[in-house]
């Protein structure tokens, strides 16, 4: 008994320190090397994953097949508070909670190149959270339990925060000091080419001023003026995961999603906007997306049509996906044509048609297609302002379908391209490429412009704005 | 024990008496049962002070006035009784034994033995006879029904799958509600290890071979528990195995043969078949075809220019034809013995258990060795138990498929149309059934699964004591023990690769040129080891303080040291089909480790002050120093009390018909300390979850760790359960009636509870001490002895249980925390409402009261869930009814559940394929919601127009299409009413027992889960299965999982 109590008294306090865990490193051995690649991994994951599904619907590559069922509140814009909560999630705890934790270990040790990287790849993902959602915290966000409630920040300013935060990591010494050869590797995108991460900078900053043509006129004038008054170089490739393992739990996450772990692999079936502007236009590309050059399309959302209704709806053609696919941020294509549309917009139109025309090239080169395969009539670039930017924005949607399908989605709210079509595409009078409303939507004849702020955040923080319906435009929308 | 008190009540009644005599009454005492004198029985003269009490040959003899008219007789085990004094100067007595009179001795907290007269608070025995009439595999199968406040249920119809025990309800919203199981004073490890929501091997605790059981002492209430401090607060099961006695060598043997099929399965509409959109489609999984005609007409694939046919009609009885009947096998021999120094006890059990699939695919073996010893020497005593137990246990996926990688029995069994023979296609490499040319793409044949995938758990177990003791004086003593609970288990799950060949029926030659998916297979190879250790060193203490008060009680301290590890290694996609070896693929193997470590050490006391032996108060208090907890933060402390008043002993009811009275009060304090790992913020590997699949690290050969999605904290403590327990136990009619009720209110607070917190702060979840949970309720056991005789005896039990549990306060900005979900439903924990309510979308109605539909017709769903009700009961009631005649005696129980709801998946299924009941509103003509409105964009409403149509009823009952009416069909009344147990049993006459030259043998029939009422409304599945474990998230409901089973048996008891 008395050596118990001894035992108690003394050997306690360190007996009972145990408690760290065995499985998972403490937070304080992590380092950029290993935050990085993982963040880098969960903005892919999602942007190229479900995010990818969802813009491909709305922007009608693809539709829910009549014999399944996993996408049709996706394809009837019946999205809920319920829905897409995994990517919110993800890419605020996974994605950007590690991109802010890396920076500011890089800055702690003054690692300029983990800095911009990490900031570069923040942006970008949290550009993609507020073009959805219009709204999200920035300011008071990623304080861990130092603000568990925090507010939501217009769109505006968190643009403004987030160019003002690449700007400061554009102006550190980033270059002077290579990434090791182990560092390389930590970079998906570019292999540590730092080069390439200012192109990338810069592109970005490109696109989000593009963004805010219709909010903000003036100050994204004024940021692309600054943009070519500074020289900046765009890309002239494509950033993103070029590819992946193709293994299980290392392929292109729209494949590993839709593909390996349903049951159902025939969800996505050609849309028949988009299958009749590339058949109308004679686009090799048709190949590349739908494995056949005469794909048997649905029309959008048709998913509750019989077999006696629509009888060909059986052999619709599946959207074409391999385990290997790439993910794209920002590709080459898309930069080309931010240029083609920045000197259109700024400097009447100077150089814009080459940059046009690499642009529609450089699609063509994305899936594997030789540039003179391009349809002649594709290069051609000539008319009124509206009539240039809706041949640019056009062929930008033709160019993301799968890669990064939520960009079509939101240019076309920007920019109103593709235009919307006033019949179904069933009509006789339907012209080919046009968005049609989809078949059961249920926003009374209103196309879906945002996602409705998810239930893991309006559950959780009282700070979250009141719900706006689905067909409400974004801040930059026009 | 029993002699051992009386002998102490000998001295202790020992009286004188003064008062002058007129004559001297003299006579004897006997037990009813074996006619053997009775020594320290009380006598005494009604209403006067004094009395004397039976020598050791059970003779009294005392001293009456005049005056005197009626003697008393009482003793500890004995009812009590009153003879009128007449002429007659000798009175003979023979008395009944009575279990439940003052001097039944229990197994209370830390193995202390008591008198149950002396506790201030319930508790329940259970005997061995009671735990194994119906010869089950495991510890509770035959406890269901039979005690107040004990929730038993079997989740799984699957052998040795878990069994879910809950005293008084569920409290802790996210934490455990597991009761501790204690065996022979040592903490048996009760995890589910190894197992998830498609895979259940079971709880640790079902490894205890019931045959090897004395006694169960069941301990619900905080005082009772105290002891036990942070570990207490779920209630306490402290199991008493068997151990040698004196004597020579006695063998008891026993052997059970049980026959087990499906107790219930799904009732389907039995008008239309095969088919979708109302359309007959020979490739389709669904019932949206035409009505039943009765036509013969080919069907499945056309193959080799041949095709199969069949009437289209409904089969009858197809999933119950489907499956099989299986065997449970359940042997056991015990040999012990010893002198009166020594004792030793052996035992050897086995189980063999096949469940009601075909094959032994989903199977149960079991092998428990038990040894156990006893010794004295002087002063000096010791004791020890080991045991070992090997099981085996082959499961059958349940619940979702494994996208990609292999399908589910229970998935695809469903989803076979009403008029295809599910039998039939047990032959599943037949050219019909097999991969290519099975009747859908849309789902896999369900033999497929149980031939070609499958798992297997086998573990082996080593737990025991050892016990030293010695007896300092005569009212102190010392006591150490030691315990020990190893498990080493190693686990398989696979599945086949396999796809349609190109071309095909399945791979789009079909009618509706639909493909299956390929499925590309896997192994994953688990090893699971779960330790704990735990020491205790005690002092006990019993003395008489003076004539009017006595004391004892307890000193001692208590160290534990419990763990697991989990290794787990898989790879998908065989490269060799059916071969299942981890190297098997050209993927490499991915592999997580995770350990878990924690130790507690406590300390305690006890005492119980009596007073006149009618008046008890126990103190106990303990105090807690937890691993888990943050290290400046870790020590708590934890008292009760409780007090016993038997007033009958007090005061004097002789002239009532009230035999005996006790009242209990008590209040206890426990407590709840968390998981390891939850003060040090951490990262983990990355692996992006992408919805379904993920995007796991490695990538390229680069390592990536993610911040843990979990914020620690290191400023939390334990949770705390404060709970005052009131109770009364009266029996009228000498003992014939008796009833015990309990009232409890408990207060679950500072609950630790990872709240989730908006993922922008950069994390998902945060550890808080916020969050209660208050549960009230009222248990009621009546005993009714309608008849005892020599020959008849006739006993009914009742129990009554309301709980009610209501959460008390959630964290600051949290008005809900979800405890689990499937699709848009959800299972929470809502400030105000009962622990536990499920919510889902349903219709909206307009200012006027109709439902509103959208521009299809189908009803707008709500945008905020809504309540469907709470997943607890409003009662539970039990009848076990136990009747004897002479040699035959049969018993039953009946378990009545009624209340509360549940989220059927399997509902969820037959609605999608127009197999479940509810879907033939309208005879599935074309129907406009009734009494529905359209709301127009000025906002005003028109009456609607636009009919749901025949090729769009399907539409109506999925939740992907119409969510407004969809949980209604899916969240079902949870009541119930089983015929839980019945037995028949015989002791064989001495005359033929004595031929084969044994002491005793008997035998008996029995059933278990013989019949099943489900409420009106539940057509689906029994509401206690669930495959999402077994503990609060499980009373959610169950996702596609295996009906329970029902089981026939006889077994033979032989002792020697």
């Amino acid at each position: 008994m008395f050596s118990a109590v001894v035992f108690l008294a003394f050997g306690c306090k360190k007996t009972l320190d145990i408690n760290i865990s065995p499985n998972n490193p403490l937070i304080e051995t992590t380092t950029p090397e290993v935050l990085f690649p993982s963040a880098v991994a969960s903005t892919a994951g999602r942007v190229g994953g479900d995010l990818t599904i969802l813009g491909g619907i709305w922007s009608q590559y693809y539709t829910q097949a009549n014999a399944s069922n996993q996408y049709k509140t996706i394809d009837s814009y019946a999205l809920t508070r319920n829905d897409f909560n995994g990517s919110y999630n993800e890419l605020f705890s996974g994605a950007l909670a590690d991109y802010q934790l890396a920076i500011k270990l890089a800055q702690a040790k003054s690692d300029w190149r983990y800095n911009l990287m990490a900031t570069v790849m923040k942006a970008y993902t949290y550009q993609v959270l507020v073009d959805l959602y219009d709204q999200v915290p920035y300011t008071e966000a990623l304080k861990g339990v130092d603000n568990l409630q925090p507010k939501f920040d217009d769109g505006y300013t968190i643009y403004v925060g987030l160019l003002a935060e690449i700007d400061a990591a554009l102006a550190k010494d980033y270059t002077s000091i290579a990434l090791s050869s182990d560092q390389k590797k930590t970079d998906f995108l570019f292999g540590g080419d730092m080069s390439l991460w200012t192109k990338f900078a810069n592109t970005l900053k490109l696109k989000m001023y593009l963004r805010m043509v219709n909010a903000k006129p003036a100050e994204a004038q004024a940021g692309i003026t600054k943009l070519y008054t500074d020289g900046a170089n765009f890309l002239t490739t494509n950033a993103g995961l070029a590819t992946f393992d193709g293994t299980p739990d290392n392929s292109n996450p729209f494949y590993e999603y839709n593909i390996r772990r349903l049951n159902t692999t025939t969800n996505l079936r050609a849309s028949k906007t988009f299958t009749s502007w590339l058949t109308t236009n004679n686009d090799p590309r048709v190949n590349y997306y739908f494995g056949t050059a005469n794909p048997t399309p649905m029309n959008q959302g048709d998913y509750t049509a019989t077999a006696t209704q629509q009888p060909t709806y059986a052999s619709a053609t599946v959207f074409a996906q391999t385990a290997k696919d790439p993910v794209w941020f920002i590709s080459a294509a898309e930069s080309y044509l931010m240029q083609a549309e920045a000197l259109e917009r700024y400097y009447g139109g100077t150089g814009a048609l080459a940059m046009y025309q690499n642009g529609v090239r450089a699609a063509f080169t994305q899936v594997g297609l030789a540039t003179t395969s391009v349809p002649a009539a594709y290069l051609l670039y000539s008319g009124t302002f509206d009539q240039k930017l809706e041949k640019i924005i056009v062929q930008k949607w033709a160019s993301f379908a799968g890669s990064h399908s939520l960009e079509g989605f939101f240019e076309q709210e920007r920019t109103g391209y593709p235009k919307t079509s006033t019949v179904y595409s069933t009509d006789a009078s339907y012209i080919p490429g046009q968005w049609v409303y989809s078949k059961n939507g249920v926003t009374a004849g209103l196309f879906p412009k945002r996602l409705v702020y998810p239930a893991s955040s309006r559950d959780r923080n009282s700070n979250t704005p009141a719900e706006v319906p689905i067909t409400t435009k974004v801040w930059w929308g026009k | 024990m029993k002699k051992l008190l009386q002998s102490l009540f000998i001295v202790l009644f020992f009286a004188v008496n003064a008062m002058a005599q007129d004559r001297t009454i003299t006579g004897t005492v006997t037990s009813a049962d074996d006619k053997l004198p009775i020594p320290g029985v009380s006598v005494k003269i009604q209403g006067a002070a004094g009395g004397t009490s039976t020598d050791s040959n059970g003779k009294f003899s005392i001293k009456v006035s005049s005056s005197a008219k009626v003697l008393e007789f009482s003793s500890i085990g004995f009812a009590a009784q009153t003879r009128p004094i007449s002429s007659s100067n000798v009175i003979n007595v023979v008395l009944n034994t009575d279990s439940k009179a003052l001097g039944e001795v229990v197994v209370t907290a830390l193995g202390v033995n008591k008198a149950t007269k002396t506790l201030g608070y319930s508790q329940s025995t259970l005997k061995s006879a009671e735990v194994n009439a119906s010869a089950p595999a495991s510890l509770f199968g035959g406890l269901q029904g039979k005690v107040a406040g004990v929730n038993i249920s079997n989740t799984s119809g699957a052998p040795g799958g878990s069994t879910k025990v809950i005293l008084r309800g569920y409290s802790s919203i996210t934490g455990s509600n597991q009761p501790l199981y204690v065996v022979d004073g040592v903490p048996l490890d009760n995890s589910t290890a190894g197992s998830d929501n498609n895979y259940d091997f079971g709880n640790n605790a079902n490894d205890i071979d019931p045959n090897n059981i004395e006694s169960i002492s069941i301990l619900k209430g905080s005082a009772a528990t105290a002891l036990y401090g942070s570990r207490g607060s779920n209630g306490v099961l402290i199991v008493t195995t068997k151990k040698g006695a004196a004597g020579k060598l006695k063998v008891d043997l026993s052997t059970a043969t049980t026959l087990t099929n499906v107790a219930s399965v799904y009732k389907l509409q039995d008008q239309f078949g095969q088919g979708w959109d109302g359309t007959y489609i020979p490739s389709e999984n669904g019932n949206w075809g035409p009505k039943y005609d009765g036509q013969l007409r080919p069907w499945g694939a056309i193959v080799d220019n041949s095709q199969l046919l069949k009437p289209y009609s409904f089969i009858k009885n197809n999933v119950r034809d489907a499956l099989t009947t299986g065997i449970e096998l359940n042997n056991n021999i015990a040999l012990s013995g010893g002198n009166e120094n020594s004792t030793a006890y052996f035992s050897y059990g086995n189980i063999y258990s096949n469940g009601y699939l075909p094959s032994d695919n989903d199977s149960y073996k079991r092998n428990n060795f038990t040894l156990k010893g006893s010794t004295k020497y002087g002063k000096f005593s010791a004791d020890a138990s080991l045991n070992y137990v090997g099981k085996t246990t082959k499961f059958i996926n349940q619940g979702g498929a494994n996208s990609g990688i292999g399908s589910s029995f229970y998935e695809d069994i469903l989803q076979i149309p009403g008029d295809i023979p599910i039998k039939d296609l047990q032959d599943y490499k037949n050219k019909f059934f097999n991969v290519d040319n099975y009747f859908t793409p849309y789902a896999e044949n369900p033999y497929y699964s149980i031939y070609e995938n499958g798992s297997r758990y086998k573990s082996d177990r080593v737990y025991g004591n050892i016990n030293l003791n010695y007896k300092a004086t005569g009212w102190l003593s010392f006591q150490f023990q030691q315990g020990a609970d190893i498990d080493n288990a190693i686990s398989k799950i696979w599945h086949n690769k396999n796809a349609p060949s190109p071309g095909s029926y399945n791979a789009g030659g079909n009618i509706e040129g639909s493909s299956r998916a390929a499925d590309a297979g896997d192994v994953i190879d688990g090893s699971v080891k779960t330790f704990e250790y735990d020491s205790k060193l005690n002092a006990l203490f019993n003395k008489e303080l003076n004539s009017h008060f006595d004391l004892d009680g307890l000193i001692g301290v208590n160290y534990n040291d419990r763990g697991s590890r989990v290794l787990t290694t898989g790879i998908e996609d065989l490269a060799i089909p059916g071969f299942y070896q981890i190297n098997n693929s050209a993927n490499k193997p991915t592999s997580t480790s995770a350990e878990s470590h924690r130790r507690l050490f406590g300390a305690y006391a006890s005492a119980t002050f009596g007073y006149n032996k009618y008046l008890y108060l126990t103190v106990t208090g303990r105090n807690d120093w937890s691993s888990t907890l943050p290290q400046d933060n870790n020590s708590y402390f934890y008292p009760a009390s409780s007090l016993a008043f038997i007033a009958s002993q007090a005061i004097d009811f002789s002239k009532t018909p009230i035999s005996f009275l006790k009242i209990r009060a008590s209040y206890g304090e426990t407590g709840s300390d968390t998981d390891p790992y939850r003060v040090f913020n951490s990262a983990t590997r990355t692996s992006v979850p992408l919805g379904f699949g993920t995007l796991t690290f490695p990538i390229f050969g680069v390592p990536g760790y993610s911040i843990s999605n979990q914020l620690n904290s290191n400023n939390f403590k334990p949770e705390r359960v404060k709970e005052v327990e009131l109770g009364a136990e009266i029996r009228f009619l000498q003992d014939r009636i008796g009833i015990d009720a309990t009232y409890y209110n408990k207060l679950r607070k500072d609950q630790i509870i990872p709240l989730p917190i908006d993922p922008s702060t950069g994390y998902s979840s945060y550890i808080v001490n916020f969050g209660s949970v208050r549960n009230k309720g009222v248990e009621l056991a009546v005993n009714i002895k309608p008849i005892k005789t020599t020959d008849i005896d006739w006993n009914l039990n009742y129990t009554f249980t309301k709980e009610n549990s209501k959460v008390t306060e959630l964290p600051a900005g949290l008005d809900k925390v979800v405890l689990n979900t499937a699709y848009d439903a959800q299972f929470v924990a809502r400030v105000g409402q009962p622990l536990g309510i499920i919510e889902a979308p349903t219709r909206t109605y307009s200012p006027s009261g109709q439902v509103i539909v959208d521009a299809n017709g189908y009803p707008v769903y709500s945008s905020e869930n809504v309540s469907f009700g709470s997943t607890v009961p409003d009662f539970v009631m039990g009848l076990a009814n136990q009747f004897r005649y002479k040699d035959f005696s049969l018993s039953f129980t009946l378990d009545w559940h009624k209340g509360g709801v549940f989220y059927s998946g399997t509902a969820d299924l037959l609605n999608f394929v127009g197999a479940d009941a509810k879907t033939t509103y309208n005879d599935r003509r074309p129907f406009i919601v009734p009494n529905s409105v359209q709301k127009l964009a000025n906002g005003t409403y028109v009456e609607n127009t636009t009919p749901i149509t025949e090729a769009n009823t399907d539409d109506f009952y999925y939740h992907t299409s119409n969510k407004a009416d969809a949980y209604a069909n899916r969240i079902l009344d949870r009541s119930f009413l089983k015929l839980r147990e019945a037995t028949l049993s015989y002791n064989l006459p001495k005359s033929i027992v004595g031929k084969i030259g044994a002491q005793r043998a008997s035998v008996s029939v029995f059933g278990r889960n013989l019949v099943t009422w489900l409420a009106k409304n539940n057509n689906t599945i029994d509401p206690e299965v669930s495959n999402f474990g077994n503990d609060l998230g499980s009373e959610f409901g169950e996702f596609r999982t295996a009906p329970p089973v029902r089981f026939f048996g006889a077994s033979l008891k032989v002792s020697f």
